[in-house]
């Protein structure tokens, strides 16, 4: 499959500070590729760069076939979608002014818009003022605004962050809608749940270093033991390697009463995260 | 430039700016100005040019100067800007798309303010040039101050300034009576000054001074542009 984003020893530098340090990974149509880490690991440092807002200081990144130094074009910034933690719309315009801005700055019809609009469910509230939605329906609105003009590439960095479990759920829904429709989709998040559940690629970012990468499932296999992890009722724990020698301490665990929970390590992505980084991604 | 994007933001800002309290009770201030001082005296007279340039230098200072200035700082302060940056609309289109907007809401304002007083003034093809070339100059000011601060509320600290020396000239004459004083003989090289000197029957060297003006204004917004274009890559 050819690549619609490739990065290749991607570097950026602040001042004395270095974001991203020799970065490299690819997306092919219509994936949906997560960049997960903490909080200063330099996620939206890569996206600034893929959408042009940032100049690399070294290597080579290529998006639909433009190379950085083309991505001031017209024709490149048509065909993405961007929707950025601090991405806002016009507060005291409604929904339906903020929409119309955007569809005649891309030339789209009036039926695309009435379409994401459909899709998000906020059809009804299309003659509100943008200052009396809600924050959940803001984000399902400015996602509206990224892909009214139904863009080859949606970039989204963090897209459900501090929204309520259905608003996210509503977005998630919908970003399974644009990726069926074909759409690459990058996104940076937090939340393992979210990657899990959205992305075919993961790729783990910590301190401007790609740590590791794979679909969510691989890179829990991989990480995986054959303990089992065993807590009993007053606290204690207990690791037991499922091995044909340990057959009889891990049927009396089954029958034991004390025992208050079982399980194998298939870490979470979280948990992956923790393994290879000693952080937590908060 | 695209002139269907400059239309798109056109329209979007008429309706920022008409919903925006502090933007849309300005253009009341050259009316109200307009309509006080046509009620000085007798009524009866025309008002003297000092005066009536007074107004339009107010209109350009608190409209069209600031109102450009408080849009682009707004949408700074509010992150809407890198949204149109981000879509391909160029920072031209979006200039030109508020200023047509200020231009517009300007030229409203000072209509109605013209309709109420008694202005007098004969209109030559020189004062024509020089009140688009003092219009030019305060929409410059406007366009780099509003590209260069980040909040609405920094905006004051440039505004005041501009308003006083620039708009509110005329004023000097109230605060500093003596004509010989080195205030009074700095402030004749200012742009509105120049104005009021053509229609005084002078020509060539006010225009020159105030073509002066209208070029600074440019090379400041030509620097602005280049700044922020600047900080925008980095």
């Amino acid at each position: 499959m050819k690549s619609v984003i490739s990065v290749e020893g991607l570097k950026k530098q602040f001042d004395n500070e270095e974001a991203l340090k020799d970065i490299s990974f690819e997306v092919g149509k219509g994936e949906i590729f997560g960049l997960l880490g903490p909080s200063g690991s330099g996620k939206t440092t890569t996206i600034k760069i893929l959408t042009g807002e940032l100049e690399p200081s070294g290597g080579l990144v290529e998006v639909l076939g433009y190379q950085h130094g083309a991505f001031k074009k017209s024709e490149y910034v048509r065909s993405l979608g961007i929707l950025s933690d601090n991405s806002s719309l016009y507060e005291r315009l409604t929904v339906k002014d903020n929409l119309a801005l955007f569809r005649k700055l891309y030339n789209t019809e009036q039926s695309k818009v009435d379409q994401v609009l459909k899709d998000v469910g906020l059809e009804k509230h299309i003659n509100k003022r943008v200052k009396d939605l809600s924050k959940g329906m803001k984000q399902r609105i400015l996602l509206c605004k990224a892909v009214l003009h139904e863009p080859a590439v949606l970039f989204l960095d963090e897209p459900t962050s501090a929204l309520d479990p259905v608003t996210t759920d509503s977005i998630h829904d919908m970003l399974l809608k644009i990726k069926a429709r074909g759409t690459t989709i990058m996104l940076t998040t937090h939340n393992m749940d979210e990657a899990t559940v959205l992305c075919d690629t993961v790729a783990f970012l910590n301190e401007g270093i790609i740590i590791d990468n794979g679909s969510p499932d691989a890179l829990r296999q991989s990480y995986k033991t054959n303990d089992m992890h065993i807590t009993y009722d007053d606290g204690r724990t207990k690791q037991i390697s499922l091995s044909p020698e340990n057959k009889v301490q891990l049927e009396a665990a089954l029958f034991d009463t004390n025992v208050v929970n079982m399980k194998s390590d298939y870490p979470t992505l979280g948990e992956v995260f923790k393994k290879v980084t000693g952080k937590e991604l908060v | 430039m695209n002139t269907g994007r400059i239309m798109a933001i056109f329209e979007k800002d008429l309706k920022e700016f008409t919903r925006n309290m502090m933007l849309f009770t300005t253009i009341l201030l050259p009316i109200f100005l307009a309509f006080m001082y046509s009620r000085m005296g007798d009524g009866e007279a025309a008002l003297p040019a000092m005066l009536v340039y007074l107004i339009v230098g107010v209109a350009f200072s608190a409209i069209l100067c600031s109102g450009i200035m408080t849009m682009m700082a707004e949408e700074n302060e509010k992150n809407t800007l890198r949204g149109l940056i981000q879509s391909p609309a160029s920072m031209m289109d979006i200039l030109i798309g508020k200023s047509l907007v200020v231009t517009l809401m300007t030229a409203a304002s000072l209509t109605a303010a013209f309709l109420l007083m008694n202005a007098a003034l004969e209109w030559s093809v020189a004062s024509i040039g020089a009140l688009l070339l003092l219009a030019l100059f305060f929409l410059n000011v406007g366009i780099a101050v509003g590209l260069t601060v980040d909040s609405v509320a920094t905006t004051s600290v440039y505004l005041l300034p501009i308003m006083f020396i620039f708009g509110f000239t005329p004023m000097v004459e109230i605060v500093v009576p003596e004509p010989d004083h080195f205030v009074r003989q700095i402030t004749d090289y200012l742009p509105l000054y120049q104005n009021i000197a053509i229609h005084d029957g002078e020509t060539v060297v006010p225009l020159l001074i105030l073509a002066a003006w209208t070029l600074a204004s440019f090379l400041y917004v030509t620097w602005a542009f280049r700044k922020r274009m600047s900080d925008e890559a980095k």
